[in-house]
């Protein structure tokens, strides 16, 4: 009994709050992805290299001596004007034809591919280390957890209950939700809805890009980065079901989860395959993923 | 066809030979060695150790008359190019021997252009036992220690100072580190330690914290890694950071840790123990000698690739002057059984497998110095011969 308890409290907990550390930052991946197709119906095929750039800003900006609280700062703004631009110079130009989602596809995983080669023209191939702001660790209980990873966490729980806030809490959010239901009658109702459209899309990639700012000093910073971390926001949204943003939530945990108790058992290689391969089950028996629709539910 | 090129580079190297008069004409030597990319570093240590002994060779009168000129290329620690640049250097710099390589698998591709273009190579840095194993060539030396007699040392230090250990594994998941941890898990059982564990993250790992709770299952007393470069950088940190290394000996290959990477490891790399060839605190006056003309020369400590790469040229003055000549089959003769001196002490070329002996040392850091707290005479750390081919 006592060695069980022993297992629980140094083995398995430990393991369990690394995997909430992570599940937070994929949250914030999903949630910009799931808003995106929520309200929009477009699958951001850049939202990796959004997070990548993301994280390339906070270099950036941290080269020019800010302290990595003021890139934590900036770069959402940064991102939300690069994301506004982005919906209206390239995404609007095909919104209105008939092949919506082939285009869209097509257009933002072609602008992903440009972007990560610009980051590496401008930035090199080679990773660049992002310090930790906040050095040490914190022994909870007999164990230790570095600080930066619990900051993570804190921080990442309240920017996920702030967008859960402003989506179901208030007016702005209302208003998105209606237009994502139904475009034609909020429009008439006075809504801006292109307006609306932009800035939501905007919103989604700033979250992406303060994904990268929070994930830069934990996997270091290189031109191919979004491209794991997208599969995995990906797997949850599908999981949890394209649009919802309780399934982002709730499936990003669950994931997370199962990926870290499983590394226990089996090497953590494995972990991809076995996400994979929930996922797939999960679109044979229940395409429409865990929960509805963002609007819908 | 073939025939007829050598015939015309050795006609061609005849009439320069005359030309110059025999005196005069240096002894070229080819360096392939990566100059760019991640194992830039390495290459800097070797390209350092080789300009530092060619300079004092040459300063001494140079081999048997004639000076050495040093001939470098870039390999990219790419065994595609290595081959295509010793290529290059043995058909249009015509080079009398060729070192450098340190990707294993570019020494080993290396070693079939020199067989090739019949001339010799020697590698100062490559790990990789199969080298002098069952890959061996008559045209290929190795100068330095091997992974096996490192596992070997370090397996002796180990049984002595934690008997019955707990060791857990954790290589990286390709060649070098499947064979590291092969090779070290056989010496460590051998002398009766236990395996709790192994496990193997891919190359250039960005995160290995899913991979500390199996470490915290297995409850090990000793963890053995065979990551190197940055990958160390991020394991040692994020170790340190979880609270996983108190009450745990971190032990390792040679090249995990080394004067390269330390800095960037700091705090989290005190207390490792591995087993080398080298250390700049050998308490030797050669070692003196050569680390004060490393210093003065470069402002900065040789580590192992230095130190060995500074040995090579030495090894192959003694075998030319041996020889007499620079004639591949007379410096291949001499070579086999050569002892010649290094800042290691006197290391000698074991004539069956190319592979040189040499004492090997168990160090551990200690306040950001490899302090010397082992030594096995090389004849314990050599193990058997198994090379079959010459």
């Amino acid at each position: 009994m006592t060695e069980f308890l022993n297992w629980l409290q140094f083995v398995l907990s430990p393991q369990m709050i690394n995997g909430l550390s992570i599940g937070v930052a994929v949250i914030l991946m999903a949630l910009g992805l799931t808003i995106i197709f929520g309200l929009l119906d477009v699958i951001n095929m850049a939202h990796g290299e959004f997070y990548a750039l993301g994280a390339y800003v906070a270099v950036a900006l941290l080269g020019l001596g800010l302290p990595f609280w003021w890139a934590l700062a900036l770069v959402p703004l940064a991102m939300l004007l690069v994301g506004y631009a982005t919906e209206r110079l390239l995404i609007q130009r095909v919104f209105d034809s008939k092949d919506r989602h082939t285009l869209t596809l097509l257009l933002t995983l072609g602008f992903g591919i440009v972007l990560e080669d610009v980051l590496k023209i401008f930035f090199g191939a080679n990773p660049l280390r992002v310090e930790t702001p906040v050095a040490g660790a914190t022994e909870v209980v007999g164990l230790f957890f570095p600080n930066y990873r619990l900051f993570l966490m804190l921080f990442g729980g309240a920017l996920i209950a702030a967008v859960w806030l402003i989506v179901f809490r208030t007016r702005l959010g209302a208003i998105v939700r209606a237009a994502a239901f139904d475009r034609h009658m909020a429009g008439s109702l006075g809504v801006p809805v292109a307006r609306v459209y932009a800035l939501t899309f905007a919103f989604g990639v700033a979250l992406a890009g303060l994904s990268g700012v929070l994930l830069a000093p934990i996997y270091s910073v290189f031109p191919t980065m979004g491209r794991d971390f997208v599969l995995m926001a990906f797997s949850v949204v599908i999981v949890g079901g394209m649009g919802s943003i309780k399934g982002a939530v709730i499936a990003g945990l669950l994931l997370t989860q199962i990926q870290s108790i499983s590394s226990l058992y089996i090497s953590p290689v494995w972990s991809d395959p076995l996400l994979f391969g929930i996922m797939v089950l999960v679109l044979m028996w229940r395409p429409q993923g865990l929960f509805g629709r963002l609007g819908h539910a | 066809m073939k025939q007829l090129k050598h015939i015309s580079i050795v006609v061609a190297l005849a009439c320069a030979g005359t030309a110059h008069g025999q005196g005069s004409q240096p002894i070229r030597v080819g360096v392939v060695t990566p100059l760019s990319g991640t194992y830039a570093g390495i290459g800097q240590q070797v390209k350092w150790g080789l300009d530092l002994a060619a300079k004092e060779i040459n300063d001494a009168g140079g081999v048997m008359g004639r000076k050495l000129e040093l001939i470098y290329e870039d390999e990219e620690a790419n065994p595609a190019v290595a081959t295509q640049k010793a290529e290059k250097l043995f058909q249009v710099n015509k080079v009398d021997f060729l070192t450098g390589t340190v990707n294993s698998g570019s020494t080993l591709a290396v070693g079939q252009v020199a067989e090739r273009n019949q001339r010799l190579i020697a590698t100062t840095v490559s790990f990789a036992d199969s080298i002098t194993g069952d890959k061996c060539s008559p045209n290929v030396f190795r100068v330095n220690a091997r992974a096996g007699m490192q596992s070997a040392a370090l397996a002796e230090w180990l049984s002595k100072e934690k008997p019955n250990a707990n060791v857990f594994y954790l290589g990286p998941d390709y060649e070098m580190g499947r064979s590291t941890v092969a090779a070290f898990k056989a010496a460590a059982e051998g002398k009766g330690a236990r395996t709790v564990g192994e496990i193997f993250a891919p190359l250039d790992n960005k995160d290995y914290s899913p991979y500390l709770g199996q470490i915290r299952a297995a409850r090990p007393t000793v963890f053995y890694t065979s990551v190197a470069g940055n990958d160390t950088v991020r394991l040692f940190t994020q170790l340190s950071e979880f609270g996983l290394d108190r009450n745990l000996q971190i032990v390792g290959a040679s090249g995990t840790v080394t004067s390269q990477n330390l800095p960037a490891i700091g705090k989290a790399a005190e207390g490792f123990v591995t087993g080398v060839g080298y250390s700049p605190l050998i308490d030797s006056p050669e070692n003196k000698k050569f680390v004060a003309a490393f210093q003065a020369a470069y402002k900065a400590l040789p580590d192992l690739y230095g130190a060995d790469s500074y040995g090579v040229l030495y090894f192959y003055k003694a075998a030319v002057e041996k020889a007499k000549s620079t004639d591949t089959d007379k410096v291949r003769a001499a070579m086999r059984d050569l002892e010649w001196s290094t800042p290691q002490g006197v290391k000698k070329m074991r004539a069956g497998d190319h592979q040189a002996m040499q004492d090997m040392y168990v160090v551990r850091v200690t306040d950001g110095q490899f302090r010397i707290v082992g030594k096995v005479p090389a004849a314990a750390a050599i193990g058997p011969d198994t090379c079959t081919k010459f």
